[in-house]
C-alpha cells in the first residue's frame, strides 16, 4: 500500500499523531543541526549555515587540554556511585518497608521517603546549605558540640562525590523503592509459606527469596542506568554546585561544562564539540547496555 | 524472641532512614519562622529559639512573589494540559494497529531518547530561531512530548481490548471521536498519573528559565529560589525599590519562607496524589 493511499485512510489517526510529530521535529530534530557548530567556527551573524568549516579544531582544542578528562572521569565516576548506591540502598529499604507489619507506620515511613522526589534542585540546594554552611549550619554546629573542627565543606571538592552521592540516594530513594517494593508485592507468597513451614526465619526469607528474586531488577536497572552514564543531572549538579570553582575538580560534568563554554563564555563551537563528544559515547553506550538488556529481559530493553 | 528483636531493628532502620529523609524539610520549614535576631546568633537550628512570620510578611510585601506565583501557575496549567494532550493523543496512534507507520513514529520517538540534540542547537533554536527569549512560551514549549511518558502511555493503550475500537468503528464513530469519546474516559487513571508527571516537572523545572528568562518579571517560583540564592540584594529583588534600605532584609530566612511557599502546593497535594505516582512508576516500570 502507498504512503498517501495509507494517510488517506487513516486521516484521523495522523491528525492525532500530528502535534506529536511536529513536537519532536522541531524540538528534537532540528535541534540536532546544532551538532554541526562543532566542525565550525560559529559566528552570530552567519547562524549556523553560513559559518565557516573548521574540521577537527574544535576536538583538538577540547582533547589537547586536560579538562574533557577530568569532565569525562567526574560523569562516570558520580554516575556509578549514584547507580550503585541508590539501587542497593533503595532496595534494602524496599525489603524493610515490606517486613514492616504496622500498617500506619508502613505508609507515613514510605510517604516521607518519597517525599524528596518532588521538590526541585535549588530547593534541595538551600537545603543542603543549611546543613553544611560553615559557621552557621547544622552540621558545623553539631561537629562542634562534639568537640569537632569545622569543615569548610563548600570548598572540600575531595568530599563532593560522597556528599553528591548521599543527596541523591536521598532524593530517589523512595522513588525506586517503590519499584522494587511493586516487585517484591509480585513475589508468589507459596515460597514464603514453603519457607516458613521449613522452619525459616524472616530474615533467611529476606536472604533466600527476597533478594534472589530481586536481583533481575537490581541488574536491569543498572544497565540502563550505566546506558545513560554519560549523562549527568545538570538541574542537580549546578542546582547544588553551581559556580562555585573551587568543586569543580571532583564535580565537574560534561553537562555543567558545555553550559559554562555556552552561557558563560558564549564559545557555541567548543561547546558544541563538547555536546558531540557525549552525545555519541551516550549513544554508543546506551546500544550496547541495551542489547545486554535484551538478553536478559527482552521486555525491559529500550528498543 | 530473636524474631521479635529483627523486626524492631527493623523498624528502627526505616524509622531513622525517615528522619533522614525528613530533617531537612523540617530544618526549612521551622527555619523560616526564625526571628532575625534569633537566626543571627544561633544560625539553623531545628528548633529556633523565636518564632515569628516576619519572612512571610516581607516577602508577601513585594510584588515579585506574585508574579512568579502566576507566571509559575500559568506555565504548569498550560503546559500541562497541552502536553498531557499531545502525548495521549501521540501515543494512542502509536499503540494502534491500524496504522501503518506506528513503528516508524515509535522509531523516531526512541531516537531522541538516544541521540541528544545537546545544549547548543536546542539554545539556538529557542533562541535565535524561534526568537522565544523572555516568552513564557521557552517554559512550555520545551516539554510538550516526553518520549517516556508517551511510552507509558503506550503500553495502558495495549492492554485496551481492540475489539472497542472495532465495535465503535462498526457503529460509524470516526476515530478521532473514538479517541476522545471512548478511550479517554477509560484510560483517566493513566492520564491522571502523566499528569502529575508532567504538573511536577513543569512546577519544579529551572533549567529553562535560567536558559531563556532574563526578565525578572517572568521569573517563575524556582527561578526566584534561585535569585534569592545567588543574588546579595535580596530586598531590591523582593520588594522592588518601595524598600527603605534602613531596614536590613532578613536573607536567609527570607530565602526559606520562600521555599516553604513554593513546596507548599507540593506537600499539601502529595499525600491525595501519590497513588497516581506509585500506579505510574510500577506501569512504566523500568523505562522511567
Amino acid at each position: 500500500m502507498g504512503f498517501f493511499k495509507e494517510i488517506r485512510k487513516n486521516v484521523d489517526l495522523y491528525i492525532l499523531a500530528l502535534p506529536g510529530l511536529l513536537f519532536l521535529l522541531i524540538f528534537a530534530y532540528v535541534p540536532m543541526s546544532g551538532h554541526l557548530l562543532a566542525f565550525k567556527k560559529y559566528q552570530l551573524m552567519n547562524g549556523i549555515w553560513g559559518s565557516p568549516w573548521v574540521g577537527f579544531d574544535n576536538f583538538k582544542f577540547f582533547f589537547q587540554g586536560h579538562d574533557w578528562i577530568q569532565v569525562t572521569f567526574n560523569t562516570l565516576f558520580l554516575n556509578g556511585l549514584f547507580i550503585i548506591f541508590s539501587l542497593l540502598i533503595s532496595a534494602s529499604v524496599a525489603i524493610l518497608l515490606n517486613e514492616i507489619r504496622m500498617k500506619l507506620f508502613k505508609k507515613l515511613a514510605q510517604s516521607i521517603i518519597f517525599l524528596p522526589y518532588f521538590i526541585s534542585w535549588l530547593v534541595v540546594s538551600l537545603m543542603v546549605f543549611a546543613i553544611l554552611n560553615t559557621g552557621d549550619g547544622l552540621l558545623n554546629k553539631f561537629l562542634i558540640t562534639l568537640g569537632l573542627p569545622e569543615v569548610a565543606w563548600f570548598q572540600k571538592s575531595g568530599a563532593w562525590p560522597a556528599i553528591l552521592t548521599i543527596i541523591y540516594v536521598w532524593k530517589f530513594a523512595g522513588y525506586y523503592s517503590v519499584i522494587f517494593l511493586a516487585s517484591i508485592t509480585g513475589i508468589s507468597s507459596d515460597y514464603y509459606e514453603a519457607a516458613e513451614i521449613d522452619g525459616a526465619s524472616r530474615f533467611q526469607q529476606i536472604i533466600h527469596i527476597t533478594i534472589p528474586l530481586l536481583k533481575p531488577i537490581i541488574i536491569m536497572l543498572a544497565l540502563l542506568g550505566v546506558g545513560r552514564i554519560f549523562y549527568g543531572d545538570f538541574g542537580m549538579i549546578y542546582g547544588i554546585v553551581g559556580d562555585n570553582g573551587v568543586l569543580f575538580p571532583t564535580t565537574d560534568v560534561i553537562d555543567t561544562y558545555s553550559f559554562r563554554a555556552l552561557r558563560q563564555l558564549g564559545n557555541f563551537s567548543m561547546s558544541a564539540a563538547v555536546v558531540f563528544y557525549q552525545s555519541i559515547m551516550g549513544l554508543i553506550c546506551i546500544v550496547v547496555f541495551n542489547g545486554l538488556v535484551r538478553k536478559i529481559d527482552k521486555d525491559s530493553s529500550l528498543f | 524472641m530473636r524474631e521479635k528483636t529483627f523486626g524492631m531493628g527493623m523498624n528502627l532502620i526505616v524509622l531513622l532512614f525517615a528522619l533522614f529523609c525528613f530533617v531537612p524539610f523540617w530544618l526549612v520549614f521551622i527555619d523560616s519562622f526564625a526571628s532575625e535576631a534569633s537566626f543571627m546568633a544561633h544560625g539553623y537550628q531545628l528548633l529556633p529559639s523565636a518564632l515569628t512570620l516576619d519572612a512571610y510578611k516581607f516577602i508577601l510585601q513585594g510584588d515579585q512573589i506574585f508574579r512568579s506565583y502566576r507566571v509559575s501557575i500559568l506555565v504548569t496549567i498550560i503546559g500541562t494540559a497541552l502536553s498531557v494532550i499531545i502525548t495521549a493523543m501521540y501515543a494512542y496512534v502509536i499503540a494502534n494497529r491500524k496504522v501503518k507507520y506506528r513503528n516508524i513514529l515509535s522509531f523516531l520517538t526512541y531516537f531522541t531518547m538516544v541521540f541528544g540534540a545537546g545544549l547548543v542547537g536546542f539554545y539556538i533554536l529557542i533562541a535565535n530561531w524561534l526568537h522565544l527569549k523572555d516568552s513564557v512560551w521557552a517554559l512550555i514549549l520545551p516539554y510538550l512530548l516526553n518520549p517516556f511518558y508517551a511510552f507509558i502511555l503506550v503500553s495502558f493503550y495495549r492492554t485496551l481490548p481492540y475489539e472497542i475500537n472495532e465495535s465503535a468503528t462498526i457503529d460509524g464513530a470516526r476515530e478521532i471521536r473514538i479517541f476522545f469519546k471512548i478511550i479517554l474516559p477509560i484510560t483517566a487513571p493513566a492520564i491522571a498519573t502523566i499528569t502529575l508527571f508532567y504538573a511536577l516537572q513543569y512546577w519544579n523545572d529551572w533549567w529553562l528559565s535560567l536558559l531563556f528568562i532574563d526578565n525578572y518579571k517572568l521569573h517563575p517560583l524556582q527561578m526566584m529560589i534561585r535569585q534569592l540564592i545567588s543574588n546579595l540584594n535580596v530586598s531590591s529583588y523582593v520588594s522592588g525599590s518601595s524598600t527603605s534600605y534602613s531596614v536590613s532584609a532578613p536573607t536567609n530566612v527570607v530565602q526559606m519562607a520562600t521555599v516553604c511557599l513554593t513546596i507548599g502546593p507540593i506537600v499539601l497535594v502529595y499525600p491525595f496524589v501519590q497513588k497516581y505516582f506509585v500506579r505510574g512508576l510500577t506501569v512504566g516500570a523500568i523505562k522511567g
